[in-house]
């Protein structure tokens, strides 16, 4: 009877472990790992519970007093051998979970012998990574297959860096430099929020991790190179565009482009995108409906304030907000042109 | 021994003269003192801070985070504490005035009039306690309830961020250090003495200021909801609650009144359980509940002073402008964490282990059978004791911490399950042969059982390294802590509440009503926190107000249930509220327990025991024939003969 529980609560709950998705999609080598430590410690788990869950199921049935008795149970005060069981079983469970975890844990972050080296800084609310050859981006872009070794810090408050297909998390503190290291296994888009409560913006601190083929990085980063140095981009980059298009709420097609501005006002949409405006501010030419920060549909049509209130935020705070946004002075002289004019043209 | 408490009997327990005219009665200790004195404190305080600015010269004059600190959080609640009449008798004492030792005017409970007012009594501040405490349960479950109605559509529908980020910080704070601290306070404090024999605690003037401490702390955390709240959520992490808003503040100065209520109460279990335990109460004959409120009186007193420092350090960050995590002034950011976690993982033990002490008490009795290994029960508890002095930092492996620390502090965090595991499977053997009884106690002890197994076993995956870099920061600690502070801590308060219910109220509560609350919270509960295990694997983090549209479904069902799971209080409040008022009268042993506050009148004496009881056995010998715990009035011939015969 009591084994005929333990079976069924057995089952039920390896249904429960089986037939619900837990894990989000693998996407890194350390991901590997860390999964075999969660179903390692998933079965282990389920026969415990299996095993209690049948001894109570199985008292209460049995062992329930019928109304009119009020005798006492079996005066049974103890016994070595069952104590001993239970202490030193669950010791050595724990010491096997234990010891797969620290091996785990050592092989995650083991860094090999060339890995790609990121810089990442976060400040409220939004990512920043610096790439070797000085490329910045607020979206994280990694080659498949190599591993990347990310040196963190903050500018204010402690942020913490995830991405949940890759299973590594890290908080970037303000003051010293943390470190993360991943070997992405799967190219695709991942969703990087921030994890540790930083303040109003928390929730919508959100960036994206994207892994593209080698060759696809190799020239996206020569791409961006160019940009920053000036030199004109070669026009056959289709795979960029592609990539850049953010997803959701944020996407920048609704705006009506006219012949005078429309190069200026994509790049406006890009960069309004990439740099995560959106998170904070409502503009309705973006579809960006976030209420942390002042809403950019009501700007006075006043281009140094504009820019001023990008590269230096504190300076004339709107009215009933306070000075949190970090200041954008990373933006090259013609992407903040673009942005001023992208956002002038979508208030009214 | 016996004749001093009769003598006491005669001369004291009568109720305190009601103070006549006008002078006598604003100079008398109570509420229309304390409503005076507030504000001359108050206004003490604004002197102190406002003066010392003017002449120092700076500017502004009237800066509101001094004031705030010192006015408002510091000098007005000591304004009250001293009107409502904490302080008289050590004040008389202090200045030279005749006190009486011996004055028990304000102890006992004679009208509903003496609950609210400073009363020494163990079993009135032990009810003042519980009462105290629900009103701040029903305070955070409202918060909660708001929590779940904004999460359960993504976006923002009722409430922008800064309202967000302070529903669910100050619905922590509440419940951690309003309810669930307290509460368990509160029932020991009405039990331990009557457990150990003994008229009282040690300290019963402590004892009555540690109790009007607490709702200061509570008024000080619900009243920053009118500045805006805080939003840093109850771990308050430097820098974010360095900096911004003034609500911070009341988080730093409230759980400084709720701490120093919490350790002066642990200081009082202390002494009470060391000293005053009646003659033969070994320390292997204590019921389960006293060595369970022992160590955790011991972790209050070493761990508590490592928050209040952890807030002290945050406060002057802001008010004094010290640099302590100010990283570009040589401060250093994760020294909050090291302190903070100090205490509040040894808290989480604190929340834990009374609740053990609590289905100990109710498994033995409602199972009819003596607690299984009752030796390595208490022994399992001061391993518990120990270890949870050696974890903090597993709340710390992604924080940037020395890496070295991880995998010992991960280590001694996976053999907590050892101890804990052995108490569940003593639990369960208790049960094994015996003749249950379903009464609402015992339903919510074996539910206490069953998922604290789940919270347990989630703890061990947030013990492994691997498994919690994934997961810190998700829903799937919050899935974990409430299975540990719901499932574990509230499920042994509601099991306590009622298991003691007949003892503190004289009357018994409706049986019912309470199996139907047990089952609506049982389910509920799993229907609300079970969910939340799947969503934070799947990478939902924690502490946001809007969400990625996949885990819409999810939260969808988790508000619905969440709203079940408050509506099933209302009916514990009816219940409580109308068998209190007009429930039939309890038996002084309804439950048939051999434990000693169950030998005396249901609500006890004032000064609980005739004569000091001669303990003579073990507390929990159900079945076995002729055994007692303890010998009571004047049974000498009994005495004699259990004394001879051990």
């Amino acid at each position: 009877m009591l084994i005929v529980i333990g079976a069924v609560v057995a089952v039920v709950t390896t249904a429960i472990a089986i037939f619900i998705p837990w894990l989000p999609a693998q996407a890194s080598v350390q991901r590997e790992r860390i999964d075999f430590v969660f179903w390692l410690t998933t079965w282990i788990s389920v026969a415990i519970f299996a095993i209690v869950a049948a001894v109570i199921i199985y008292c209460v049935f049995k062992f329930r007093v019928r109304p009119d008795d009020d005798s006492d149970g079996e005066p049974i005060h103890g016994h070595t051998g069952l104590e001993i069981a239970w202490t030193a079983v669950p010791a050595i469970l724990v010491l096997v979970i234990g010891i797969a975890s620290a091996v785990a844990v050592a092989r995650n972050e083991r860094i090999g012998p060339d890995p790609l080296r990121i810089d990442v800084t976060a400040v409220q609310f939004a990512w920043r990574f610096d790439y070797p050859n000085g490329v910045t981006s607020p979206t994280l872009r990694l080659p498949v297959d190599r591993t990347v070794l990310l040196r963190l810090t903050s500018n204010d408050v402690i942020h913490s860096f995830w991405v949940p297909e890759f299973g590594q998390k890290q908080d970037a503190v303000p003051g010293i430099f943390t470190s993360l290291v991943i070997t992405p296994s799967k190219v695709g888009r991942y969703p990087l929020p921030c994890t540790e409560l930083c303040g109003l913006g928390h929730a919508l601190m959100r960036s994206a991790a994207i892994v593209m083929p080698n060759d696809e990085y190799e020239s996206w980063l020569a791409t961006a190179q160019d940009e920053r140095t000036g030199v004109p981009p070669p026009d056959d980059e289709p795979e960029d565009e592609g990539e850049e298009e953010p997803e959701g709420d944020q996407e920048g097609q609704q705006d009506d482009p006219e012949d005078e501005g429309e190069e200026s006002a994509e790049a406006g949409a890009a960069l309004f995108a990439e740099n995560g405006c959106g998170n904070c501010h409502t503009f309705a030419p973006a579809g960006a409906k976030a209420t942390v920060g002042p809403n950019l549909g009501d700007l006075p049509d006043d281009e140094d304030y504009v820019r001023q209130s990008i590269v230096e935020p504190g300076a004339q705070l709107a009215k009933g907000y306070q000075n949190i946004m970090p200041p954008y002075s990373q933006l090259s002289d013609e992407q903040l042109d673009s942005l001023v004019q992208y956002l002038l043209r979508g208030s009214k | 021994m016996s004749t001093t408490i009769e003598q006491q009997h005669d001369l004291h327990a009568t109720p305190a003269p009601r103070p006549r005219g006008t002078r006598a009665r604003l100079l008398a200790p109570g509420w229309l003192r304390a409503l005076w004195m507030t504000p001359l404190f108050l206004g003490i305080g604004l002197a102190l801070v406002l003066g010392i600015r003017a002449l120092a010269g700076w500017d502004p004059i009237w800066y509101w985070q001094p004031v705030l600190t010192v006015a408002f959080l510091t000098t007005a609640p000591l304004g009250f504490l001293a009107g409502i009449g904490c302080f008289d008798y050590w004040a008389r004492y202090a200045v030279g005035t005749p006190t009486q030792p011996e004055d028990h005017s304000g102890h006992g409970a004679h009208s509903w009039r003496d609950y609210f007012r400073v009363n020494t009594d163990h079993k009135v501040i032990g009810t003042q306690y519980v009462v105290t405490t629900i009103f701040f349960l029903l305070a955070g479950g409202l918060l909660a309830m708001f929590v779940r109605a904004e999460l359960a559509r993504p976006g923002t529908q009722f409430f922008d961020p800064q309202a967000y980020n302070s529903l669910f910080s100050v619905h922590a704070s509440l419940m951690i250090f309003l309810f669930i601290i307290p509460a368990f306070a509160g029932l020991a404090n009405f039990v331990i003495p009557l457990m150990l024999g003994a008229p009282d605690m040690a300290f019963p003037r402590l004892n009555a200021l540690s109790f009007w401490m607490l709702p200061i702390g509570g008024v000080i955390m619900l009243s920053s909801l009118i500045v805006g709240g805080f939003g840093a959520g109850w771990t308050g992490y430097a820098p974010l609650s360095t900096r911004g808003d003034p609500g911070s503040l009341f988080f730093q100065m409230g759980v400084q009144w709720a701490g120093a209520s919490s350790i002066a109460t642990a200081l009082n279990f202390l002494v009470t359980i060391i000293t005053m335990r009646a003659p033969g109460m070994t320390f292997w004959r204590m019921p389960l509940l006293v060595w369970a409120n022992f160590t955790t009186s011991l972790l209050v007193v070493v761990a508590t002073p490592f928050i209040a420092g952890s807030q002290f350090f945050a406060m002057f960050d802001r008010v004094l402008g010290t640099d302590f995590f100010t990283p570009d002034q040589g401060g250093y950011v994760l020294a909050y964490q090291h302190i903070f976690w100090f205490y509040s993982h040894p808290a989480v033990y604190i929340m834990m282990l009374p609740g053990f002490g609590i289905a100990s008490e109710v498994i033995s009795v409602m199972a009819r059978k003596p607690i299984f290994g009752y030796r390595l029960m208490a022994l399992s508890l001061m391993a518990i004791l120990f270890l949870g002095f050696s974890v903090w930092a597993h709340h710390m492996f992604v924080s940037g911490m020395a890496g070295y620390l991880r995998v010992p502090m991960m280590i001694t965090t996976l053999l907590i399950a050892v101890p804990t595991g052995i108490k569940v499977f003593s639990w369960l053997a208790t049960l094994w042969e015996g003749k249950l009884h379903f009464t609402t106690p015992m339903l919510f002890a074996l539910g206490f059982v069953s998922m604290f197994v789940i919270g347990g076993l989630s703890g061990i995956f947030l013990g492994a390294l691997p498994i919690v870099i994934h997961t810190s920061d998700t829903y799937f600690v919050v899935a974990h802590i409430h299975y540990v502070l719901f499932g574990g801590s509230l499920f042994t308060i509601f099991a306590g509440i009622y298991y003691w219910f007949p003892k503190m109220t004289g009357r018994m509560y409706d049986e019912r009503m309470g199996k139907l609350h047990f089952w609506l919270t049982f389910v509920g509960f799993n229907a609300t926190f079970f969910p939340m295990h799947i969503i934070g694997v799947q990478g939902m983090q924690r502490r946001i107000a809007d969400y990625a549209p996949e885990f819409a479904n999810w939260n969808f069902f988790i508000s619905v249930a969440s709203f079940a799971l408050g509506a099933s209080t209302l009916i514990f409040l009816y219940n409580m509220i109308t068998s209190w008022a007009r429930g039939p009268r309890a038996e002084a042993n309804p439950w048939r327990a051999l434990t000693l506050e169950w030998q005396v009148s249901s609500p006890p004496p004032v000064f609980n025991f005739d004569e000091i009881p001669q303990v003579v056995g073990n507390p929990y010998e159900y079945g076995v024939p002729g055994a007692r715990h303890a010998v009571l009035n004047g049974d000498r011939a009994a005495v004699e003969e259990e004394v001879r015969v051990h």
